[in-house]
Formats: C-alpha cells, structure tokens, sequence
C-alpha cells in the first residue's frame, strides 16, 4: 500500500510573492484614495497637473483596489488553499510565475497609462486595448493553470472555495472579453464598438459583475476556506454553501441594469435588474450567517486571536453590503441614491470592510505560516490594526451616508412655490464639504491601520528562517473513480417495475450533484452556460430589438472637432464627476432641462453616462455658456464660482490639438458605422477649420487671442454639441458637416 | 435585412421575461433539493481541516 502514495511538494514561494504584492499595491491604491478623498475637500490638491488631476487618479484608485490589491489577495488565497484542497502542487511553477509577474506587470501599465490619459472610459475597464489583450492572456494562463491542478488532483470531491474560484475565473474571462470590444484608434486609443445604451448596457452587466465574480465569489471562496482553517471547525453548514454559490451563478448575473434605473435604458430591463438584486438578499444572508455560525462555540477564540476578529467584521460588512445593494436597486431608494455618495458609501463598505478585512485576516493567517514563523511578530499591533482600521472605516461610511442623503435631498427638494429648493448646484456641495474631511480622516485612519499591519508582516518576515523548509506531503493518487453506486435493486423494482420510478429516486437521492463535484468539467461547463445564457437574455436583446433604442432623425454623428474634444473629455475623466443622463424626474428636468432619450446617443462611442455628480449633469450643456464662460471657467473654475471644487484644467489652454490623428479617429469611428459620409475624407481640414471658428469668437467676445490649435477649442466645440440635436429641427445644417449629416440622414 | 430587422419583428420582447421564469425556477428547485434531501456532507464540510495536518510527512531543508 504504502509504495502507492504519491509524495510531493506545495508551491508556498508563488503565494508569498502574491502576498507581497497584496500589501504593496493595498497601500498605493489607498494613497491614491486619500489624496483623491482630499482633492474633493480642497481642490488645490489637483496640483494644477494634469497626471494628479482627480478624473485622471480616480481610475487608478479604482483599478489599483479592485485588481491589484483584491485581484493579488484572491491569487494569493487561490494558490494557497487550492494546492491543500487538491492535494497536488499547482500544474507549472512556469505558468505561475507568468501570471505573476505578468499580472504585476499589468498593474504598472495601468499606473502609467491612466495618470497620461490613456482610457477607454469605461469604469474599471478603463485600461486601453494593448493592456487589455495582455490581461486576456494572463488570464488565460491562470486558468490553465488551475484547471491543469484540477486535472492532477488526489482528491476526489472538490471542495465548494473551488467551485467559487471556478466560477470567478470562467465569468471573469467572458465579462472581460464582452465588455472590452474596442476598434483601435492608435497604440493607446480605442473606440468602443458598442454605442449609447448598448454599450451603457454592456458595461454595466460588465460593473455589476465585475462586483460579483471579482470582489464575491473569490472571497467567499477564501471565507469557505480560511475561515474554517482559524476557527478549526467546518463550516456552519455545507448545506448553505452550495445554496449560496448556485443563487449566485443563477441570480447575480442579471442585476447589472440596476445601475441604469431611470436612465435611457429600457423599462424591462431596469425591473429584471431589480427583481433579481432584491432576490439576491437572501441567499447573500445566508452566506453571511454560515460564516458567523461556524464560529458557534469558538466566540471566546474572537476575542483572542485578530484573524478571526477581521473575519467576523469582514463578514459582517459582506451582510451590509447585500442588503445594502438590494435596497439600492428598488427603483424609489434609487432614485435618491444614485450619482450621490451613499453609492460611495456602499462600496467602500465592501471594499474596505469585505474585501479589506477578509484579506487582512487571511494575511495575519498565513504569514506566519508561509515565512515559518510559528507566530505573527505582534498580536496587540495585529488588534490594533483591527481597531484603528474598524473606526476609520466606520468614519468613512456614515460620513459619506450623511453626505449622500444630504445631497440628495437637496437635488430633489422644491420649495413653497414649486421651485427648486437649491437651483445652484454648487451650493449642494458646499453643504458636504465637511464631510468630506470626516471621509478623509477616516480613510487615513484605515490606511495607518494598513501601514501598521504591513510593518507587522514585515516583522514578522525579517525572523523566517534562513532557507525554507520544504514540507513533503504524501497523499495516494485518484484510482478508478466509484461512483455512488446506484441502490440496490428496490422491493418494486425487485418486482419488475419501475426504471424511470428508479431513476426519479436517483434524482431525489442527489447523487447527481455529488457527482457533479466530482467531475469538474461538467461542473465547469454549466456554470460557463448558466452565465451566458442568463447574459444573452439580458443583453441581447438591447441590441436585437430595435423598439429597445427608438431613433431620432435630428440626431447626428459629432464633427469631427467634436470627436476630438470628446475624446479629451474621456482622457480628462471627466466622467468621474460629471453625468450626462438627465432621468425623468421633474427635479431634474428643472434643473437640467428635457429627460436624456436612448436614441440620442447613438453615437457615443463610449458612452459618457457617468455614475456620480461631483458636479452637476452636463448632457444639456450646450449653448447655454458663451465659449468665453468655457474658457474661464477651465482656466481656472474657482475664477467663475470661488466655491467649486472643480479642479483647473490650465493646460488645456495652452497644449496642442493633435490635428494629425483626426482623420484615423473619424475612419475608426466610420468602421463602427457612424454615418460621416463624404466628410470622412476631409476631417482634418474640417476640424481646423471649425477650431478657427470657435477661436474667433472667442477673440470676439473679448477672449484671449490664439487659441485656434489649442485642446481647449476642441473640448468646447464638444461641450456647446451637447443636447443640442434634440432641440435642432431635422435638417437644418448647423455644423461643418451639414452635409455629411445629410447623408447620414437620408440613409 | 439585417438580423436585427428579422429579431425586431420576430416578437420575442417577452422572452427575457420567459428567462426570468426559468432561472428562478431552477434556483428554486436547487434550495428545494438542498433541504428535502441534502444526504451527509459532513465529510465535504471538513475537507479544509483534512489537508495539511494528516498528509505531512517529513520536511526536506532546501
Ligand atoms: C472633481 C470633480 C470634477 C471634475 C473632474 C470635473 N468637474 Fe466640472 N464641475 C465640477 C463641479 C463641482 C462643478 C460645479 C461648480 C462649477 O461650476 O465649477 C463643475 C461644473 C462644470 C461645468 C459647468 C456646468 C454648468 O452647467 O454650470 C462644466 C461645463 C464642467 N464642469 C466641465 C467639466 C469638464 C469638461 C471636465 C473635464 C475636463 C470637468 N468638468 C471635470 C466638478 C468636476
């Protein structure tokens, strides 16, 4: 018997080298939110540079949170517990340090590119196309690799932190590819080939579960498998497990649409979005409440040992969350909540209490085990990160509830003579400032937390030993897989009845979903088809059935001037403040004008929807400032209103048009059908010929002079297009490209 | 013609809804088979606890 074990090593030195990782990118991902946290308090802190400018940093804290610091978390815990559930060492030591090193490499793009504009607009999927193949194919690698470790296990039954990491890594492949579509423009310029609502669509099926399958699955995979480890007991009940990971796969992938209530999207779409996030309250409790209850008995252990301290809040705030989320998306709630801080509020509920606490607990688990140790450097400093890091995490969430309803409130309030109460938006902002420096106080306190828990780990790593040991393990090879055997022959079958009474029982017995654990293919298979059929469904038809996206005959395609403001517009980030979606609320066609209508971006390639008004909706901007307001108000924002927060934009009036990628960004936008017609031919000329236009009236209305070639003229001609067409009788030339629009209309 | 010429008037604007129905129904039939039925898990319950403890055998200096 004995020859016939298997002896083997775990690979421990790849989950160092993403622990490592983890802590790094945590602390710059949350630098860059302090300064970000700051910069809404006290604007200066842009720093009058384009790379530290709030639109263009939010994308990099963003991504730095989601994929380095939580996306190097989930490989660590991935590689680490997989190994001990499989009992094999992970397929190729090769494979594993590509995706390290390729994954790491990825961040550093993104640290690059984002702060220098390079972005497809998209939230969190901002990194341009280059990056994204890149990340396509680590991914790949990472799959491979794992499912080569499946492929070589010695143990039967997969254990269910698995099928959590299965289905992450397969839904986390198709939301990326989906969402990514893009026609390239240049080595670090994209269009995508999604437009308006479809692409408002897309990326949002993408955000939501972006949510689910990056920032839940994984970690409820870690939860299934570290928490058990600390508490040195099973979980509460396997049972909930499978519930809560089928409930996911079936119901989280269609919530995506209630990040569009009352936007252009159709009406079927937002109800199916809120029906299933409302439905997903309860299997996410459950969830919640298997992980407490596995700590029954062990309560006095909590008070003891800060793993489990961290795990018993990070669960904790995960059942926030998901009852948090379904509120927010009945329509009502929504109404209030969106584009204000409550939706802040709400993430960061996740992301510091969920995904922040689960990781700390599992580092301060691993630590010591990973650099043989035998013990963390310091308990009371591991506590006292726990303390510091729950109080500013707790600064952070009621200062931005306080702030989110505040605004809110104020957007929607009309006064005695049905007026609105506050029709100045930036008095709405004065009103939150302080809040912001409670949020920043209280981020700060998170991340000193942080830093003690990283000096910790550090401490704890200058006592490993000199070399490593490496631990030989033996377990004995998969023999012939025995299935459950079918029952024994029943009295009635005995009798001579009943094959399909037989096999109803065989259903019933449940067999067939242990034998699904076992065989991780199929299991894969389903899951894969369970995703997309529920995505087809959703979003397919957004895009098939034409009465989804009505068209308007007075809507035509951007100049090609326009195009390059706008693409200024997306390379500023813009969007990270301003929406550009007026919903069918009368507060808001008050203050902003008609109701945004899905046939009105046709053409916005991506679209510019937005998802939080720092400032106030821009999607019917034009005309109602003369372009010298535009100018002014750049240059220096606090000029025009001494209490915005608007960062200055100096530089735009003094950098150059790239007049010479004008004509390739219009051919790209030609490919992906928007009508240009003959203008096509002639963009550059056209576009400086409308930039000499703008210039001089902006001479003429006593404006500085020269500004002809400048980014500034371009991103204006963009800013006065805005919500115009609806208001334009059909037909009527007003632009450059009368003519092409002629075309494009008759078509 | 183009294929969302033929889908557009093919009538299926319900059929999201036809999903809806099936994706709970099975999700329904899931919890359902869960607590009629769910036969002994303990031993997949404590997998975890199983992996290291039992299975190492001697350490190598490397
Ligand atoms: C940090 C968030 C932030 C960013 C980034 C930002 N803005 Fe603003 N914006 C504001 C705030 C707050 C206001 C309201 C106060 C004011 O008018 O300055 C505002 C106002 C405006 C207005 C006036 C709208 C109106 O109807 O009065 C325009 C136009 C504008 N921003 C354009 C832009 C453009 C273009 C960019 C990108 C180059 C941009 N903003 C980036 C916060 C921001």
């Amino acid at each position: 018997m004995e020859s016939r074990l298997d002896r083997f090593t775990y690979d421990d030195a790849i989950v160092r080298k993403f622990v490592t990782a983890t802590i790094v990118w945590g602390v710059v991902a949350m630098l860059a939110g302090l300064l970000l946290a700051t910069q809404l308090a006290v604007p200066q802190m842009n720093l009058g540079l384009p790379f530290t400018s709030f639109g263009r940093l939010r994308p990099l804290h963003t991504n730095a949170a989601i994929f380095a610091f939580a996306g190097n978390a989930i490989f660590s815990a991935v590689y680490y517990s997989s190994q001990r559930l499989l009992k094999a060492r992970m397929f190729s030591d090769r494979l594993s340090a590509f995706h390290f090193w390729g994954w790491q490499a990825i961040i550093v793009a993104a640290a690059v590119t984002l702060p220098l504009g390079f972005t497809q607009a998209k939230e969190y999927a901002e990194l341009e196309w280059p990056i994204d193949i890149a990340i396509a194919v680590v991914w790949i690698a990472f799959a491979v690799n794992f499912f080569g470790t499946i492929a070589k296990r010695r143990e039967r039954h997969l254990y269910v932190a698995l099928w959590f990491y299965i289905a992450s890594i397969v839904t986390v492949a198709v939301l990326h590819v989906f969402n990514s579509m893009a026609l390239p423009a240049g080595w670090l310029k994209s269009y995508s080939v999604y437009a308006g609502v479809q692409d408002a669509f897309m990326q949002w099926w993408y955000g939501h579960n972006a949510v689910a399958f990056f920032l839940t699955t994984p970690f409820l995979g870690l939860m299934y498998y570290f928490l058990p480890k600390a508490a040195e007991r099973p979980v509460y009940s396997y049972k909930l497990s499978i519930l809560h990971f089928w409930s996911l796969v079936f119901i989280y992938i269609w919530a995506g649409p209630h990040h569009l209530h009352y936007t252009a999207l159709p009406e079927w779409a937002s109800t199916l979005g809120m029906i299933f996030s409302v439905m997903l309250w309860m299997p996410s409790w459950g969830g919640m409440i298997n992980g407490l209850l596995t700590l029954r008995g062990a309560w006095g252990k909590v008070a003891t040992d800060p793993v489990l301290k961290f795990f018993v809040v990070g669960i904790t705030f995960y059942g926030m969350s998901t009852f948090e989320g379904p509120l927010l998306s009945i329509k009502s709630v929504n109404a209030l909540a969106h584009y204000t801080d409550w939706i802040i509020a709400h993430v960061h509920s996740g992301a510091l209490g969920w995904n922040g606490f689960m990781t700390f607990g599992m580092l301060y688990w691993l630590t010591p085990r990973l650099f043989q140790t035998s013990k963390l450097w310091s308990q009371r400093l591991a506590a006292a990160h726990f303390w510091v890091g729950t109080v500013g995490m707790l600064l952070y969430i009621v200062a931005m509830y306080t702030s989110g309803v505040t605004q809110g409130l104020m957007w929607l309030a009309f006064d005695k003579t049905g007026r609105l109460s506050y029709p100045d938006f930036v008095e709405t902002v004065v009103r939150i400032i302080p809040m912001y420096w409670v949020r920043a106080v209280g981020g700060a306190l998170y991340l000193t937390g942080v830093l003690m828990g990283s000096f910790n780990i550090f401490m704890t790593w200058r006592s490993r030993p000199k070399t490593y040991e490496e631990i030989i393990v033996e377990a004995a090879p998969l023999g012939p897989d025995n299935l459950p055997k079918r029952a024994e022959p029943t009295a009635l079958e005995k009798a001579g009845v009943h094959v399909f009474g037989r096999k109803i029982d065989y259903f019933t017995e449940a067999n067939w979903h242990r034998l699904w654990e076992r065989k991780p293919f199929k299991f894969t298979v389903w899951v894969t088809i369970a995703v997309l059929v529920a995505s087809g469904f959703e979003v397919l038809p957004t895009f098939l059935i034409r009465s989804n996206v009505p068209s308007i005959a007075s809507v035509k395609p951007y100049t090609p001037l326009e195009l390059m403001g706008r693409d200024i517009y997306i390379a500023e980030g813009c969007y990270n403040c301003h929406s550009q979606m007026v919903r069918p609320l009368r507060a808001e066609t008050e203050r902003y004008g008609e109701y945004s209508k899905a046939g009105e971006f046709v053409y916005d390639h991506p679209f510019q929807w937005g998802s939080r008004r720092i400032g106030p909706d821009l999607a019917r901007l034009g005309g109602k400032y003369p372009h010298l307001w535009h100018v002014r108000h750049m240059e220096n924002p606090r000029d025009i209103n001494p209490q915005s927060i608007m960062p200055t934009y100096a530089w735009l009036l003094s950098d150059d048009i790239d007049f010479s990628v004008v004509q390739q960004r219009v051919d790209a936008m030609a490919m992906l059908g928007v009508p240009y017609g003959d203008a096509v031919l002639t963009a550059e000329k056209t576009a400086r010929e409308q930039a000499s236009l703008i210039a001089r009236e902006i001479e003429e209305q006593r404006g500085p002079a020269g500004l002809g070639g400048k980014q500034i003229v371009a991103l204006i001609a963009y800013m006065q297009r805005l919500g115009v067409d609806i208001r334009t009788p059909v037909a009527e030339p007003s632009s450059p490209t009368a003519n092409a629009n002629k075309q494009g209309a008759s078509k | 013609m183009k294929l969302s010429d033929v889908v557009s008037h093919a009538g299926l604007a319900f059929y999201a809804e036809v999903a809806l129905v099936i994706f709970a129904a099975v999700f329904l039939s899931v919890v359902a088979y869960l607590f009629i039925r769910g036969s002994d898990l303990q031993t997949l319950a404590a997998l975890p606890l199983a992996d290291d403890v039992a299975a190492k055998v001697e350490v190598k200096q490397s």
